[in-house]
């Protein structure tokens, strides 16, 4: 009951994007199109998932006073993996997307769950609370990248769907990111009535 | 672990070498995907539909048809020296790249195509965000007529400065004359919808990009003149 609860919270109740409102940049960053958004989705769910696991391995022996540095050296030397490999295997979606991927470690999510949750808890809730948070980032992600496609290419995967007449700039830019991204906050909120303290 | 020097001491070494070892193993692979990107930028200037082929079809297509040439500054063609033994260095305030031997002598490089009689010149230049970095591709003949344009790199606003790499910019290039009446005056990108379409030396900008569209008016201007010596050298 309590690994259910560890994994599925952070999909909706306590998602990391529009409930805890981290990770704010990536999503606006990568959400031009469904493809992108889906690699970086696979991409975070990789470091957030080993950074958890290795932290919470470790957790027992970092000295306190330290804990930041070492959790910043893991993270970064995930990110750099996943980068190399994504350079060397998918290399015409990673060139448009290298500087994002490389930006996975200031992501607030990955610091704060390797700091909050995997420095106390045992490396199996370490491993399904990094994965949860990862797809609850991905859910948002996609949604998001979604819609921007959708109104700002009529595209969806590169197929086309919607005419070119259709096509809104505003959803290629930052803030066509800002008002998806307000607007399924808005929604979420309304439903589950809830308000920040 | 008592000793917290010793224990981030461990960790570091533990990464440093795992990194060394990926970046590595992986290092040939990269490279190649470099590499194929290029060829595929290279082709596509000179408007090859490469949508088709294969990562082995553009290896082949570039022994078949690409050659790889190495000019001097003054025009003269140099037989003795690859483009892979050139480092490329990065005038970071206008983007220009300029190639150089290990003495520090200025080569340039071109391309030709044998198929469609075409001459491709790598150029670059600053954009609004960031560098342009694309091929022009002219006619092998009379070096005038431009045969076409890519972008492959650059930092532009998407759906604005972006559509450099669009192939309706692009495809406006095709069939203009970099000469007029034997001097070298280069193409013109205008303000959006302000280009004579019959005008030899200009073609329509991109509305909401202005300086990505001048970038590309003075980047052009200025690579083409660093080849002016083998144009006219060369000339038929």
């Amino acid at each position: 009951m309590k690994n259910k609860k560890t994994f599925i919270d952070p999909l909706v109740d306590n998602n990391p994007i529009t409930r805890q409102v981290l990770g704010i940049c990536s999503a606006l960053a990568v959400t031009v199109k469904v493809e992108q958004a889906l690699v970086m989705t696979f991409a975070l769910t990789f470091v957030l998932v080993m950074s958890n696991v290795s932290v919470s391995l470790l957790r027992k022996y970092i000295p306190s006073s330290i804990r930041i540095i070492v959790q910043l050296t893991i993270i970064s030397t995930l990110v750099t993996l996943i980068d190399q490999f994504l350079k060397a295997y998918m290399y015409d979606i990673s060139k448009p997307m290298s500087v994002f991927i490389a930006l996975i470690i200031t992501n607030c999510i990955v610091m704060g769950r390797a700091d909050a949750y995997a420095m106390q808890n045992n490396v199996k809730d370490s491993f399904l609370d990094g994965f949860g948070n990862a797809l609850g980032y991905g859910i948002i992600l996609v949604l998001v990248a979604f819609f921007r496609e959708l109104l700002g290419f009529g595209t969806i995967f590169d197929i086309k769907i919607l005419p070119d007449f259709l096509n809104n700039g505003l959803m290629l830019l930052a803030p066509g990111a800002f008002i998806i991204l307000g607007l399924i906050i808005w929604a979420q909120r309304s439903i589950t009535n809830f308000v920040e303290e | 672990m008592k000793n917290k020097y010793a224990f981030i001491l461990t960790i570091t070494v533990i990464c440093s070498l795992l990194l060394s070892l990926v970046s590595e193993v992986l290092k040939e692979r990269q490279s190649k995907n470099i590499a194929i990107d290029r060829k595929k930028n290279i082709l596509s200037a000179v408007g090859v539909d490469i949508s088709k082929f294969s990562i082995l079809d553009i290896d082949q297509y570039f022994i078949d048809n690409i050659d790889t040439l190495i000019i001097t500054t003054e025009g003269s063609v140099v037989n003795n020296i690859s483009i892979e033994s050139l480092f490329e260095k990065e005038n970071s305030q206008t983007g220009e790249i300029k190639y150089f031997d290990q003495k520090e002598e200025e080569f340039l490089p071109i391309y030709t195509e044998k198929a469609s009689k075409a001459i491709i010149l790598p150029v670059s230049g600053k954009g609004l965000w960031g560098s342009l970095y694309g091929y022009f591709a002219l006619d092998a003949d009379n070096f005038s007529t431009v045969k076409g344009i890519t972008f492959y790199k650059h930092k532009e606003t998407p759906g604005l400065g972006a559509e450099i790499s669009e192939k309706w910019f692009q495809s406006n290039f095709i069939g203009k004359e970099i000469y007029g009446n034997d001097v070298l005056t280069s193409i013109n990108v205008t303000k959006a919808g302000l280009a004579d379409k019959s005008a030899l030396h200009e073609v329509d900008g991109i509305s909401g990009a202005t300086i990505t569209s001048n970038g590309v008016t003075d980047l052009l201007k200025r690579d083409l003149k660093r080849y002016e010596p083998y144009f006219i050298k060369n000339k038929k």
